[in-house]
């Protein structure tokens, strides 16, 4: 596979993310989007660091980082949902709407 | 030639378990597509020449967040089982806008152009240890600021999601 087709997989993926964090209801497979999307990134980081980059390790580097701050992202998220879950009985993105102005 | 093969089905994997996570009516197969998704990638990580990588994406993706999603789907478990209710009109406009983001960055694809390197990388460039040394060395404030970054995230999940104390 070439550089290009790579990048191909990472934006069907990316927008396989968007779709899923715009069109589903449950807060956790919105949440599933978002970790889609990261993924891409990633996948786009890593080709990058194979075709074009110089230094190899940088790329690499990159890619560590983004899943160390997905995992910090994911410990918010999921205790943001199980508190919302205790006081409300739901998880539901068309339901929670007291920030709405 | 099954290298080839290989690596197309890490590929099939990934966009299996993209359209899974999309469009799945339950959460559960929408996490069981992400799992399927971190998988393909964590294989073609491995044919972009980085075993390391590779290994910390099923450690931490798989073997963490994936199963951390599972608990948070189990504790929160009515609005998990309840069937689905559609709701074409939303679906269909995120397909929308998912189809328009893809086309515009394709078009955006097409016209650019990537700069081949040239000249022959040294002997190590692939070895771990060069990313150990670049995470101590050039990055190193990138590291401990992701390690602080990472113990506030602990304690803000435990702020959060604990049980409060009912008031006097």
């Amino acid at each position: 596979m070439t550089l290009e087709s790579y990048l191909v997989l990472g934006l069907v993926l990316f927008s396989l993310g968007l779709v899923a964090a715009l069109s589903q209801r449950n807060l956790i497979a919105v949440l599933i989007g978002v970790e889609l999307m990261m993924n891409a990134a990633s996948l786009n980081f890593m080709a990058f660091n194979r075709y074009v980059v110089q230094d190899p390790a940088v790329g690499q580097v990159f890619v560590l980082i983004i899943i160390g701050l997905a995992a910090a992202e994911v410990a918010i998220f999921l205790s943001i949902i199980l508190r919302l879950y205790r006081q409300r009985r739901e998880i539901d993105s068309e339901h929670i709407t007291t920030l709405k102005g | 030639m099954v290298e080839h093969a290989v690596l197309y089905l890490f590929v099939g994997l990934v966009l299996l378990g993209g359209l899974m996570a999309a469009f799945a009516g339950q959460v559960l197969y929408a996490i069981i597509g992400l799992g399927v998704t971190l998988l393909g990638l964590s294989g073609i990580f491995l044919f972009l020449g980085s075993p390391f990588v590779a290994a910390m994406q099923l450690l931490i993706y798989i073997g963490g967040i994936t199963v951390a999603i599972v608990f948070a789907m189990m504790l929160s478990t009515s609005m998990a089982m309840r069937p689905p209710q559609s709701h074409r009109g939303k679906s269909a406009l995120a397909v929308f806008a998912g189809a328009l983001f893809f086309a515009a960055m394709f078009v955006a694809m097409r016209g650019a152009e990537f700069p081949i390197p040239t000249g022959a990388l040294p002997a190590d460039a692939w070895a771990i240890s060069r990313i150990g040394h670049l995470l101590l060395n050039a990055y190193n404030l990138v590291f401990e600021t992701l390690s602080v970054v990472l113990l506030l995230a602990i304690v803000g999940a435990i702020l959060i999601a604990r049980r409060e104390r009912k008031a006097a």
